[in-house]
């Protein structure tokens, strides 16, 4: 219980704004592709938890405690800046991870599905064609030309937009 | 993954995508990104779904699209290595599927 006569600083409402700033800037580590990337999900989701901890310690404390944390507006004004960031990382972490789970796809030594699909020119390439020798599968595929590859790696991704 | 495609050719793995795009999409995008490897068009997502690995709705504009997904497959066409993300933004790292291709024997 804070003394009477007493003047603070919000300290808690400022360490949310930084939080949730970090929060949201955590996303930008996604584009570096890293080792530890997985991990930042999680962290981001962290520091916005604590982001919004803060901000509501830092709001109640404006309403509840008037006279020692002064400059009241500025409190309500800062909080409502920083819950955007915050917000954002929160519900981007939501959403990003809002996949359906892969439990009936093919494992490891499961064998795969054949299929046969277009490529770039519309010419039909099958997974037979793909697993052979064959220079023609692609414009600018210069190996494999006499030897067949070991494996094929199929990355199917969720399209260019 | 482009530059490192030489390092998946000395494994002797050749990378493959596949996508819902059209031929002509994935063509722009490969003109754009430079990217010489195959890339496969699934414009009903008949493969992605005969794979499991269909995302209802999961485009913006609610097509169905695939989720992301990676398979080493090898002649045998069983699955030697596969990564399913939890995440959209955690993309499968070249270094990752690289260490799984010169793996194989």
């Amino acid at each position: 219980m804070p003394n009477a006569g007493e003047f603070r600083n919000n300290v808690a409402t400022w360490w949310g704004l930084l939080f949730a700033i970090v929060a949201l800037g955590c996303n930008g580590v996604f584009f570096l592709n890293l080792p530890f990337q997985g991990a930042v999900a999680w962290l981001s989701l962290l520091f916005a938890i604590v982001a919004l901890t803060l901000l509501a310690t830092g709001l109640r404390l404006a309403i509840v405690y008037p006279k020692i944390y002064r400059r009241r507006a500025l409190t309500v004004l800062v909080t409502t800046i920083a819950i955007i960031p915050a917000g954002l990382s929160v519900l981007g972490f939501v959403a990003t991870r809002k996949l359906p789970s892969a439990t009936a796809a093919p494992q490891v030594g499961q064998k795969v599905p054949d299929f046969t699909l277009a490529d770039t020119s519309g010419k039909p390439v099958s997974l037979d064609q793909l697993l052979s020798a064959s220079s023609a599968v692609s414009p600018g595929e210069p190996s494999f030309e006499s030897r067949a590859p070991k494996a094929v790696l199929l990355i199917f991704y969720r399209g260019y937009w | 993954m482009e530059k490192r495609l030489a390092e998946f050719e000395a494994a002797g793995v050749r990378p493959v995508a596949i996508s819902v795009d059209a031929p002509d999409v994935s063509r722009n995008l490969a003109n754009k990104s430079g990217y010489t490897f195959p890339i496969l068009s699934d414009p009903d997502a008949t493969v992605i779904r005969r794979y499991h690995i269909l995302h209802t709705a999961g485009a913006p504009d609610e097509h169905d699209i695939a989720r992301p997904a990676e398979f080493l497959v090898d002649s045998s066409k069983i699955v030697r290595w596969c990564n399913f993300t939890e995440d959209i933004r955690v993309r499968a790292r070249a270094d990752e599927m690289l260490a799984a291709a010169q793996q194989l024997r």
